[in-house]
């Protein structure tokens, strides 16, 4: 008997930790969002993320901001992750420490997901209202259906003020406003309440008696009808009725109070509007591209050839987020965040202004330590090793043109 | 154990001991039931029960009980024919939800915030009391699969309404229609989740107009009468005796 017990408590303590083990086994995934690790080539050429805007640095809770820009759909997309037909523009954020109170592409609102054509342009903008305090990673981010999560850059933004302040309100369509943030929850609570009351009768009905091995013996010794009376099924009569009546009246009643619902919306929304970029009057051509591992550095040699009727000059080189610029040419005024922006990171060999008509071949390197802070540098170890990104070209007035490259890159470790 | 020597002195005392075991057995048994339902219940219903922007009228009300019918129909088997206790389903059901009420309040709301009006356990328990007492009435498996099976399976639906209803509740949002419920999966953001994954009003029951719930009701009914058998059967198999040395059986 000792025996038995003793294993009957270990064996319990371990049944407690598992259930409680399992019991901490699911949490929606919160902190890391892994921007870093994701592979260098999903990153640099399936989403282009550029023009980003992220109206404040600081915002109190019920206050909101917005992020918004630009982004391509690359038209080289890897064979390897599937094409963007459908597709949730999300906010990469640590969970509702935002709530996501409106994002529109082309103007159109999309709480649904989406089909996007490659080689297109969208305008998107993502309104946050601020619910939890703290120092937030904030990215813009293209979920896209077998390609997985593509995250966008992220800024660094303070929310101050107290959770418990955070409101919701939401007018129904039925005129009344309530607030999204507890709504329903007392009745929640309730109806759990009500129902765990009831299994509880019904358990602790039976097990106040004496159970296993009085129950046992009775069974095995051919006595198992003499452990259920009949005042045993007059009780559970009771409950199967009870229980049937119980949902059937509180369904009516729910019907009569909620007489207007709606079943969940879904739907993939297609057609969305894309944004038109000024016409390409730049013809880029890649000649090579290397990656030099020691130096952390991009070199490329490109030629050039001017087909419009002003001058221009290269001016930023971006990928992956990261923004490659030649201050001489352009300087950034948007604030972008400093881990991704190398203000000097563009050199271009000779970067005069190319004349309408002319075509030059120049070379370019594209350095910054964000190379290897963003693992772009682990591109050299992917399945498919080309390169990708966005260059854009100014004119003497200011005009912007944008040209995308796409080309094998060759590694050098020396 | 061989009998060569009793470990209790008196009656009184026996009776106590088994007492003693009867709610170390009990609680081990909650215990474990918690800890493998549940994982068994969030690999297979997951999102489903998760989320209310999940809990629509076709594959919530058809998942649900044919994924969840199966514990209780091992519990049952075990316990009614080696010791006719007909609460079976019942303990397995509460021990589920108390484990997923823990989970979801600590962890959801607790470690990551999301409102737990949009995070509840779906309702399981009006199905779990009819399918004790249809067992204990009846005693006999196949009645318990047929009618308790079905009614576990139509009784998901009317038992869950009063706690999603308000949920359901249309409202117009910058020019678009939706539930409450399917703002809540919009305004609290879900990094891994993306809308795209959401299983929703999807499947072919387009013949019914509005009245598809019933019809994913007794879908779901007949299936869990399936699932039902299969899972009684692993019961009764798993409270063999033939591992245990001949006198113990
Ligand atoms: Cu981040």
């Amino acid at each position: 008997m000792k025996i038995i017990k003793d294993k009957v408590a270990k064996l319990s303590f371990v049944a407690l930790l598992v259930a409680m083990a399992t019991a901490m086994f699911y949490a929606p995934a919160a902190s890391a969002h892994g921007e870093k690790s994701q592979a260098a080539f999903m990153r640099m050429r399936t989403i282009h993320w550029f023009d980003l805007n992220w109206s404040k640095e600081e915002v109190a809770v019920n206050e909101t901001m917005t992020i918004s820009g630009k982004f391509l759909v690359f038209a080289g997309w890897p064979e390897t992750v599937d094409k963007p037909e459908v597709s949730f523009l999300n906010v990469g954020i640590p969970g509702p420490v935002f709530i996501r109170a409106g994002s529109w592409i082309g103007g159109q609102l999309v709480p649904r997901s989406v089909s996007l054509e490659l080689g297109e342009v969208y305008e998107f903008k993502v309104l946050l209202k601020a619910r939890r305090p703290g120092d937030w990673h904030v990215h813009s981010m293209m979920n896209v259906q077998g390609g997985g999560p593509i995250i966008g850059p992220g800024k660094w933004v303070t929310v101050t003020g107290s959770m418990s302040q955070f409101v919701n309100p939401v007018t129904t369509l039925t005129g009344q406003t309530i607030n999204l943030e507890n709504y329903a929850l007392d009745n929640v609570y309730f109806w759990h309440a009500v129902w765990f009351a009831i299994a509880f009768a019904w358990l602790l009905f039976w097990i106040k008696r004496p159970l296993f091995v009085p129950r046992h013996i009775a069974v095995s010794t051919g006595k198992a009808d003499s452990l259920i009376s009949a005042g045993d099924k007059k009780v559970g009569m009771l409950f199967g009725v009870g229980t049937m009546v119980i949902v059937a009246a509180s369904m009516a009643s729910t019907n009569e109070k909620y007489p207007v619902t709606t079943p969940l919306q879904a739907g993939l929304l297609r057609g969305m509007k894309t944004y038109q970029m000024p016409e390409s009057t730049v013809s880029v051509k890649v000649d090579d591209a290397t990656y030099r591992v020691p130096g952390r550095a991009m070199q490329m040699t490109l030629t050039v050839t001017n087909n419009g009727d002003s001058a221009i000059r290269l001016g930023e080189f971006n990928t992956a987020g990261v923004r490659f610029l030649d201050p001489a040419v352009h300087e950034d005024d948007t604030n972008y965040p400093d881990d991704l922006l190398a203000e000097e990171g563009l050199t271009v060999s000779d970067n005069s202004p190319l004349a309408p008509g002319e075509t030059r071949t120049i070379e370019v390197t594209a350095s910054d330590a964000a190379w290897e802070v963003y693992r772009l540098a682990d591109l050299i170890y992917d399945p498919d090793s080309r390169f990708a990104g966005l260059l854009f070209f100014w004119d003497a007035n200011g005009n912007r043109q944008l040209v995308t490259v796409d080309a094998p890159l060759i590694p050098t470790f020396i | 154990m061989s009998a060569s020597q009793s470990a209790v002195r008196s009656r009184a005392e026996a009776v106590q001991v088994s007492r003693t075991f009867d709610w170390m057995i009990l609680f081990t048994l909650f215990t474990a039931v918690l800890g493998g339902y549940h994982i068994h219940y969030m690999l297979t219903g997951g999102d489903w029960d998760f989320w209310t922007d999940w809990k629509d009228r076709r594959l919530w009300v058809t998942v649900a009980p044919i994924v969840s019918i199966t514990f209780p129909a091992a519990v049952q088997a075990c316990l009614w024919w080696r010791y006719r206790l007909p609460v079976g389903a019942t303990l397995s059901v509460v021990a589920l939800m108390i484990g997923e009420w823990i989970n979801r309040y600590m962890n959801f709301w607790g470690w990551t915030y999301f409102p737990v009006n949009i995070c509840f356990p779906s309702n399981l328990l009006p199905g779990a009391i009819v399918l004790d007492v249809v067992l204990m009435l009846g005693n006999s498996m196949t009645l318990t699969a047929v009618i308790g099976g079905l009614a576990y399976g139509l009784l998901f639906y009317p038992g869950n309404w009063p706690v999603i209803a308000p949920l359901h509740v249309p409202v117009e949002y910058n020019g678009m229609m939706m539930t409450l419920a399917d703002l809540q999966g919009y305004h609290y953001v879900r990094t891994g989740t993306p809308e795209y994954i959401r299983m929703v009003e999807k499947g072919t029951l387009r013949t019914f107009g509005k009245d598809v719930a019933p019809v994913s009701a007794f879908f779901s009914g007949f299936v869990s009468i399936i699932i039902y058998f299969l899972w009684h059967f692993f019961g009764r198999w798993f409270a063999k005796t033939d591992f245990i040395a001949d006198d113990a059986s």
